[in-house]
């Protein structure tokens, strides 16, 4: 086949018009020639002019959007890249509000975590300051109806050998099986040790322990006892100076205070 | 005659993602495609879907243009076309099925036919147009032309549809695309 022969197939398929055999045997041929190569782009361009001859029609307005859209490229993206891109000005001042307005708002977000903390750990120390309070509370009309009950008892507790001076007073609220006791004149316990109150009573042979408490260097104490053994069990009281935090017996007879129900 | 053959090609822009020179490619040529597209299609709606595709595929290819090979605008029209043809070609062969079932389908005459067709207004707007430009041609070669470029007809198609021998119609679209060839060199 001549090269007018190839340019001839060339022409057909410009428009699409060669039939398949015709159009493998000119690839096969183009691979290896220029000048029919450079007819085929020829023809191929003066087909188009078949197209370009008419009369151009603008397409409806919405198709421009669509096309965009098609092309993944958002027409309000294309006028914000097109903006940015001529001034790029903007996005570095933007950028820089940005930056600014987010540290700004991580510091707020610290400062407030922060106080939200603090606000935490005093909401905890009040709730246990009202804690103790209400405690204290309950122990001080606790006393004062020990004190005050029709029912209550008094019993004197003396100084011993150990501390003559000494003294103590307790008020026994028989019904509610409490009482108050304050103590007088009693030296100030080391630090390593505490006095400890003792109930002995008749129906058991070793004493109970009714509490611990300490006695600062002016000698005088008050403690609350709750859930004592009725009255008529309650055979005597007495105090001795223990290991600190007390212990399940007396581990000595040196009274500090001692007296009969 | 629009022509844009000198102009600065766009498409090296557009495969650097240049938007802004997308958005200008969208300008120059629209209006020609979506011309060939209602040539093509003969519906507003199939053109403007196809047209979505030629630039969809501008935007992702324009990087495999290459201009020593041939024209910015030749690029699009070619993609243009070709998707046209494979659009008008689907809706054929579906028209066929329909018809098969007895309906009573409009199928799509030749060109010769539709240039009578009263419902072919903006159509025959655009083919008074394309007789401008190739008024040098004779009506014989010219026809044929149209019949493969616009319809993607082969040439034994043509042949039937014209009712000549198939030699005198290649030998008619030969000599006629060697006219526009020279044409186009004159052009440049």
């Amino acid at each position: 086949m001549t090269h007018e022969e190839y340019e001839a197939i060339a022409a057909l398929d410009a428009i699409g018009a060669a039939s398949a055999d015709e159009q493998n045997a000119l690839r096969a041929h183009l691979e290896s020639c220029d000048q029919c190569r450079k007819a085929q782009r020829e023809f191929e361009e003066a087909a188009t002019l078949l197209a370009r001859s008419l009369e151009p029609v603008p397409p409806p307005a919405d198709v421009r959007h669509r096309v965009m859209a098609a092309a993944g490229v958002g027409e309000t993206t294309l006028r914000e890249h097109y903006r940015f891109a001529v001034r790029p000005w903007w996005l570095a001042t933007a950028a820089t509000l940005f930056l600014a307005l987010w540290g700004w708002r991580e510091l707020g977000i610290r400062v407030a975590r922060e106080k939200i903390v603090s606000q935490d750990a005093e909401i905890r120390r009040l709730s246990e300051e009202n804690a103790r309070l209400n405690d204290r509370t309950r122990k001080l009309s606790s006393g004062i109806s020990s004190l005050t009950s029709s029912d209550t008892r008094t019993i004197s507790l003396a100084g011993q050998r150990i501390s003559p001076e000494a003294s103590a007073k307790v008020f026994l609220e028989t019904s509610q099986r409490r009482a108050v006791v304050f103590f007088y004149n009693l030296p100030a316990n080391p630090g390593d040790k505490s006095y400890q109150l003792w109930i002995i009573r008749a129906d058991q042979p070793k004493p109970q322990s009714a509490g611990v408490f300490d006695v600062p260097r002016g000698g005088n104490a008050t403690i609350s006892i709750e859930n004592l053994p009725v009255a008529t069990e309650i055979k005597a009281l007495a105090v001795t100076l223990e290991p600190r935090g007390g212990v399940a017996q007396p581990t000595n007879t040196n009274f500090y205070l001692m007296g009969k129900s | 005659m629009n022509m844009s053959v000198e102009a600065p090609s766009l498409l090296p822009a557009v495969a650097r993602g240049d938007v802004a020179a997308f958005e200008e490619l969208y300008d120059r040529h629209s209006g020609i495609l979506y011309a060939l597209l209602l040539r093509i299609l003969s519906s507003g709606e199939d053109a403007q879907e196809v047209l979505q595709e030629t630039f969809a595929k501008a935007w992702s290819s324009a990087s495999k243009f290459d201009a020593s090979r041939g024209s910015e605008v030749a690029w699009l029209i070619s993609i243009a076309r070709s998707r046209g043809i494979d659009r008008l070609r689907s809706r054929k062969v579906r028209l066929d099925r329909e018809n098969d079932a007895g309906r009573e389908i409009s199928i799509r005459s030749s060109f010769v036919e539709r240039t009578t067709g009263a419902d072919r207004a903006i159509v025959s707007q655009q083919q008074t147009a394309v007789r401008g430009a190739l008024g040098d041609l004779p009506d014989a070669q010219r026809i044929a032309l149209e019949l493969a470029y616009f319809e993607g007809l082969s040439q034994s198609e043509i042949a039937q549809r014209l009712g000549e021998p198939l030699g005198t119609i290649k030998t008619r679209m030969q000599l006629g695309m060697k006219k526009l060839r020279e044409r186009l060199r004159a052009f440049r």
